[in-house]
């Protein structure tokens, strides 16, 4: 009864303060908004028309064109006689892409494979790849598709967008929790309202519970609120299609929600260690700064090492950022995201277990 | 146990503190030293139905006695029984039966007086019935039911001090530690709170106070504990202590006789 008093103080805290809950979903507004006109201005509206050089042949062909011609846009199919002419015109920018299927394409068996080549620099060529990639995992496809680029330039197709997504979430998970829990928690100790708390007998575990589970969950609802801002928006930024996202399995997508809520009370828990050793809100927030730095450093890592070994899975951020990384890239890392959950959510207890034991030394709480 | 402790509900033994100053304290106190002993060997005890009163000079050790009683902090050395609770051994159990007031622990503003007295009784894990009808005694003796709604932030001092007294004894404690009680209240207030302690004691209860104000402990004190640099310079029932003086000239007596002529 103790704890859920406790939780139910934070929950009422948080939405009973109209300020509170402007802070934590402004942020996702914002950068949808942003993200939207920015993308509006640098990529216009007009229809595309796209001229891909196929091999084989399968039903995806006639989903790929639908979609296309949705859009308002239109595609003209050639056959694939030259290869190497048809690369030369793929990064001359004449056509926009290579597309090969096997003749058991759609068997989806042993053999089926889909290849494509594509000028990583066109936005028609990044658009295309976003749609094949949809496509293909709507429909059930299992394997990865077969990718050239004829551009070694600055790759900013959905490769760049799926690395750059896991980043952002951990980003926008970090303000989220820290928004939330540098107040609960260091503002609580300044005020001398947490010290009001301990002279009662609850129990500092309890204490520390009732700080994490609701800080958390609201935590996430903010990080919710970014990540929709950033998923929705992204794909209008980067001039991609916004199939790109919708086109991911069902347990792509809850992989994806286990490891930002297996994350989510991991930063709060993080951040309420920091808040409980600091004097005060101003102390919290500089220990804070440099913690969000450590876990934005270790994320970057994740952008620019794409192999890393089963070691990741103990590290926490990173297990989270790589797992979802490859969700993204269209893998299904079952075991990497779930033992990453796990060990995030171990990581948690031990965090949680020494905010309690924070909370019984004199010296971290009544220490000048 | 529970006989031997019967009639003496509060005993300190030997109660011993010392902190780490930092070197703006240092400075501060005009010492090299950094360590300081803010309590040093205190003992005293205090009676069932009795207001105890630590009275001392500002930074004589009466709050920290009063911490380490409350347990929020620990004794370095000696122990201290509440009930016949240690506050070394069994802080859960010492937390169950005292009240502590005190201006270090503050009530959250965002809150009403009505949420945080509901709020602290599950705290002290006071049923439901039982919270409610105290809280309407409580609310009508200090007159905060027309308050009851308002956030405590846009209270006054008066009444917030009046909201911070009640919601630190909502679990009906058998043992009341209020540190400085009066301080920064207007007359009206600090009668209300003085005339309560009063009706706490005709109710059975134990109350313990520090402060430096000579007339309240004259008022309200049953034994009084004279602290001056964290050492129990006399202590005894109020009477037994003054003899034919007044409280203020046996402390001055006291004091001089310790530190010699105030400059």
């Amino acid at each position: 009864m103790k704890l859920v008093a406790l939780m139910k103080k934070e929950f009422h805290r948080f939405f009973h303060d109209p300020r509170l809950i402007v802070t934590i979903l402004l942020p996702g507004i914002v950068i949808f908004l942003l993200y939207t006109v920015l993308g509006n201005i640098i990529h216009t509206e007009e229809s595309r028309e796209l001229k891909v050089y196929l091999s084989g042949n399968s039903a995806v062909v006639g989903l790929l064109e639908q979609q296309i011609n949705e859009s308002g846009d239109k595609v003209e199919w050639l056959p694939l006689e030259n290869e190497e002419e048809a690369r030369a015109a793929v990064k001359e920018g004449e056509a926009t892409a290579i597309l090969t299927l096997t003749e058991n394409f759609d068997s989806f068996g042993e053999g089926a494979r889909a290849g494509i080549v594509y000028d990583s620099g066109s936005e028609n060529g990044s658009y295309f790849y976003g749609l094949v990639s949809s496509v293909l995992i709507s429909v059930g496809m299992r394997f990865p598709i077969d990718v050239q680029t004829v551009n070694d330039s600055a790759d900013i197709g959905r490769e760049i967008l799926t690395a750059l997504l896991p980043f952002l979430v951990v980003t926008f998970v970090f303000s989220a929790c820290m928004s939330v829990t540098l107040e609960s928690v260091a503002g609580e100790k300044e005020r001398g309202t947490l010290a009001t708390i301990l002279a009662t007998s609850v129990k500092r575990s309890h204490i520390a519970l009732g700080k994490i589970i609701p800080l958390s969950c609201i935590s996430a609802i903010g990080a919710a609120s970014s990540f929709l801002g950033v998923v929705l928006s992204l794909p209008k930024l980067m001039g991609l299609d916004a199939t790109v996202l919708v086109g991911y399995s069902f347990v792509s997508y809850l992989l994806l929600f286990l490891l930002i809520l297996s994350f989510v009370p991991l930063i709060v828990s993080a951040i309420g260690v920091v808040s409980t050793l600091s004097r005060s809100v101003k102390e919290a927030s500089a220990y804070t700064s440099v913690l969000m730095i450590l876990v934005m450093l270790v994320s970057i890592v994740s952008l620019v090492v794409t192999q890393m070994g089963e070691w990741v899975i103990a590290v926490p951020v990173l297990n989270a950022v790589t797992a979802m990384g490859r969700i993204l890239g269209g893998e299904l890392p079952v075991w990497q995201s779930l033992l990453s959950v796990g060990a995030n959510l171990l990581y948690t207890v031990v965090l949680v277990w020494a905010i309690a034991k924070m909370l019984s030394s004199e010296k971290v709480m009544f220490g000048k | 146990m529970e006989d031997l402790f019967a009639n003496e509900i509060v005993r300190a033994e030997n109660l011993k503190k010392t902190f780490t100053l930092s070197r703006k304290q240092q400075r501060l106190e005009k010492t090299a030293l950094n360590r300081k002993i803010a309590v040093n060997g205190l003992s005293f005890s205090a009676n069932r139905g009795e207001i105890y009163g630590l009275l001392g000079p500002n930074g004589a050790g009466k709050t920290t006695t009063l911490r380490m009683l409350s347990t929020l902090i620990k004794p370095d050395e000696g122990d201290a029984y509440i009930m016949g609770h240690s506050v070394r051994k069994e802080p859960q159990k010492v937390r169950d039966c005292v009240g502590f007031l005190t201006g270090e622990l503050k009530l959250e503003t965002f809150f009403t007086p009505d949420y945080l007295f509901d709020f602290f009784g599950a705290m002290h894990g006071v049923e439901k019935e039982v919270l409610a009808e105290r809280k309407r005694e409580l609310f009508a003796r200090f007159g905060i039911d027309a308050f009851a709604q308002v956030k405590v932030g846009d209270l006054s001092t008066g009444m917030k001090q009046k909201v911070s007294l009640v919601v630190s004894i909502v679990h009906d404690p058998d043992v009341v530690i209020f540190d400085e009680p009066t301080n920064g209240l207007d007359v009206l207030t600090a009668k209300v709170v003085t005339d309560f302690l009063l009706e706490l004691r005709r109710m059975g209860k134990s109350i313990l106070l520090s402060t430096h104000i000579f007339s309240l402990v004259e008022k309200l004190c049953d034994r009084v504990g004279i602290i001056i640099d964290g050492k129990m310079a006399e202590e005894g029932p109020l009477a037994a202590v003054c003899g034919t003086t007044s409280l203020e000239e046996k402390f001055f007596e006291l004091y001089h006789g310790l530190k010699g002529e105030i400059v």
